[in-house]
């Protein structure tokens, strides 16, 4: 392997991680793992470098690669597996391998999404804000964060699925706007 | 012949399931004649089903399984998703969104885009799991697996390059240095002065029943603080500190924990563990022995069949496998990873980072003498630590000890040398005979290397009953596969060397098949081996 190609491997893995994590959470992989197999995602890829084929969209085949070892998460013993549920991974892995661009829609553009994404959040009002925190940075689920703000928790499920939407379309709209 | 058999061996046969047609009809007949037999054979029967489910778990429903599921069936599909986003929906919540999903696809597309939304919004949000967070995880994972290579200083520095000038243009969910050192100094003091505490003023229910009793310690054990075990060994749920020496505990589960002092720890009646500071070895044979063990900034998810935990530090701890593979996480949850056999991993509490490290178990020396099984009575000994591979290097007369296997079962016929116990005698060439035994066997293998010493004595003495003993080089090479030595790759310059000397070697076996005295010609090049079997169960 020559530096080129590890300099393009750098390069690929500040442009993809963010949109191969959310892919690989899209399969259906337990939160607590994602990281893990994206990671293992990384490091198949840098070993295989020398079966890329330069022609080929490098976030694609990462993503064939993260596809094939949460497919391979069936396979393992309950204890060991990092997805939620062999059902639930079945049919949405089924469908991404036909669903190329809803793939692509999923797994690429990540630096610019996470770039939109960090500007919708510096938006959110401050109360918005310490709920989306609570729940994603300290992990608390939405029972712990209703007891915090003194709230029902479908209130908090509602408020954070609220958040999430207008997060949602505030990044998207951004991601339009930088397209246009 | 059935008809002289007595009530007690008819109905020892129906429990067994080993009873033929001739006794189920005999006992039919007894049962006829005499009410009280009737009777027994009926609790009999009752008690061995309640057995039966309460053996294997998964068959007993519990009234808190019957209202999760009650709950679980009533939600709506869109509290569905929100249990999947939320990344704690039951394996039946699963299954229910799988099978709507089937009949609607439409919705899975929507879902797909939902999950990845929840994760790139937990990308943005949550330190943990930022670009930095991850590319540092991804650049020590890399360095680990992938060692001296050059790829891991480009990569360090370009992405430290390319991270500054990132966060220079968008810092636009700030989280300044100034709050992560304050953080750091937060999380620092809670966990080095705050733990203990902490622990202190979590109820330490005393129960009648021992949670773990003591099986093993070293000679200079003292115990600290107010809990130290019992007459018996027993340990009942609390927090011991342990000035010195090096004991093993065994909990309810058969999962074993080994502690070196100084160290502070927890175990629960629940059969979990924590370890506050030192050092310590878990082992779990079987995912049913496992401990639920936690050290400081570490929960160990699942647990692999010998992983070491080192927290000593006050900032870090250290998590080493040993043997098999497992799963670890932060405490916080937020950061897990699969490791790997002779993988390590330090949980860096104060940064809430996960980074691979270089496997260098040597904190273990003396948690693994302890636990490997061998005590040595005489002789220059060193038990040797998982991961570390026989080589030919000259030892200078010492006796090197490696645990080959902790716990298997010989995939087909295991042939041994013959050597009668409680005589010191010269090995030879002699007819060997197949290993008799059921149970699981630990393999260990002693090794001298060449050396300028003429001659080199010890004697060990096993934890278990040793049921075979390999010395000639033939059946050394023959057993490599069957114990799943290290040595079954090597060949070359190991094969057809390895045995002892026919006719200057010596060894004996006690009486009680425990103690091994070896009494060898090591001189010049030659390389001793002896395989050691021992039954564990």
């Amino acid at each position: 392997m020559n530096s080129s190609d590890r300099e393009l491997f750098v390069e690929q893995v500040r442009e993809h991680h963010a949109g191969l994590r959310g892919f690989v959470r899209a399969l259906g992989v337990d939160p607590l793992w994602v990281d893990d197999v994206a990671q293992e995602a990384f490091i198949v890829a840098y070993n295989r470098l020398d079966e890329y084929d330069h022609e080929r969209d490098f976030g694609a085949w990462l993503r064939g690669i993260a596809r094939n070892l949460v497919i391979n998460e069936r396979r393992k013993n309950a204890r060991r597996k990092r997805i939620l549920s062999d059902n639930l991974t079945d049919v949405l892995v089924s469908t991404s391998s036909v669903a190329e661009e809803e793939e692509r829609e999923i797994g690429d553009n990540g630096l610019a999404r996470m770039k939109a994404l960090k500007e919708c959040i510096a938006t959110l009002p401050e109360k918005s804000l310490q709920m989306m925190r609570s729940r994603y940075e300290d992990d608390l689920s939405a029972q712990d964060i209703a007891e915090q703000y003194g709230m029902k928790p479908p209130a908090v499920r509602k408020a954070l699925e609220r958040v999430r939407t207008s997060l949602r379309k505030c990044m998207e709209d951004r991601l339009g706007l930088a397209g246009a | 012949m059935e008809e002289k058999r007595t009530d007690e061996e008819l109905l020892e046969d129906l429990l067994e399931g080993d009873a033929g047609d001739d006794a189920l009809r005999l006992l039919a007949d007894r049962i006829q004649d005499d009410n009280r037999l009737g009777g027994r054979v009926r609790d009999e029967l009752e008690f061995s089903e309640m057995l039966r489910q309460a053996l294997k778990a998964e068959a007993v429903i519990t009234a808190e399984s019957v209202d999760a599921l009650v709950e679980s069936a009533s939600l709506e599909t869109n509290e569905l998703i929100d249990r999947v986003c939320d990344g704690k929906p039951t394996a039946f919540e699963c299954d229910r969104l799988a099978k709507y999903l089937r009949e609607n696809p439409e919705a899975i597309g929507q879902l797909k885009h939902q999950l990845a939304t929840d994760d790139w919004i937990s990308q943005a949000i949550s330190e943990a799991r930022g670009e930095e967070a991850f590319v540092e995880a991804l650049e020590t994972r890399m360095w680990a697996e992938t060692r001296q290579d050059s790829f891991v200083t480009d990569f360090a520095a370009r992405l430290d390059q390319e991270i500054a000038i990132q966060d220079r243009d968008d810092n636009l969910v700030p989280f300044p240095w100034g709050v992560t050192i304050a953080k750091m100094a937060a999380v620092a003091a809670v966990f080095a002065f705050g733990a203990f505490m902490l622990a202190e003023q979590v109820s330490q229910k005393i129960g009648n029943e021992p949670v773990a009793s003591l099986v093993k310690a070293s000679d200079d054990v003292h115990w600290k603080g107010n809990l130290a075990p019992d007459a018996n060994g027993g340990f009942q749920s609390g927090q011991y500190e342990l000035s010195t020496g090096v004991i093993a505990l065994k909990f309810s589960s058969g999962g074993e924990l080994t502690v070196e002092g100084p160290a502070a720890f927890r175990v629960d009646e629940d059969g979990s563990a924590f370890v506050y500071h030192g050092v310590a070895l878990a082992r779990a044979n079987t995912p049913d022995n496992a401990i639920n063990l936690q050290a400081r900034g570490i929960n160990v998810l699942e647990q692999a069949p010998l992983i070491g935990i080192d927290a000593r530090s006050e900032f870090s701890t250290n998590a080493f496998v040993l043997s098999g593979d497992g799963g670890i996480c932060m405490n916080d949850g937020a950061t897990c990873r699969s490791l790997f056999e002779f993988e390590a991993v330090k949980a860096d509490y104060t940064r809430d980072k996960l980074v691979d490290i270089p496997y260098n178990p040597r904190a273990f020396s003396k948690t693994w003498e302890l636990l490997s099984g061998v005590e040595t009575n005489l002789g220059d000994v060193r038990i040797e630590l998982p991961g570390t591979e026989p080589t030919r290097a000259r030892g200078g007369g010492e006796v090197r000890v490696f645990v080959e296997n902790e716990s298997f079962q010989p995939a087909g016929e295991l042939e041994v040398d013959l050597l009668p116990a409680g005589q010191f005698a010269a090995v030879g060439s002699n007819s060997g005979k197949a290993i008799e035994t059921e149970g699981d066997l630990r393999s260990y293998l002693l090794q001298v290397g060449p050396s300028n010493e003429k001659s080199v004595e010890a004697s060990l003495t096993f934890e278990h009953e040793v049921v075979g003993v390999i010395f000639s080089s033939d059946r050394l090479e023959s057993s490599d596969q069957s114990v799943g030595s290290s040595m079954r790759d090597r060949g070359g310059d190991f094969s057809r060397v390895r045995g002892l000397d026919y006719g200057s070697d010596e060894l004996l076996l006690s009486d009680d098949g425990r103690t091994l005295n070896l009494r060898l010609q090591s001189g010049g090049q030659q390389l001793d081996q002896i395989r050691v079997l021992v039954a564990v169960r």
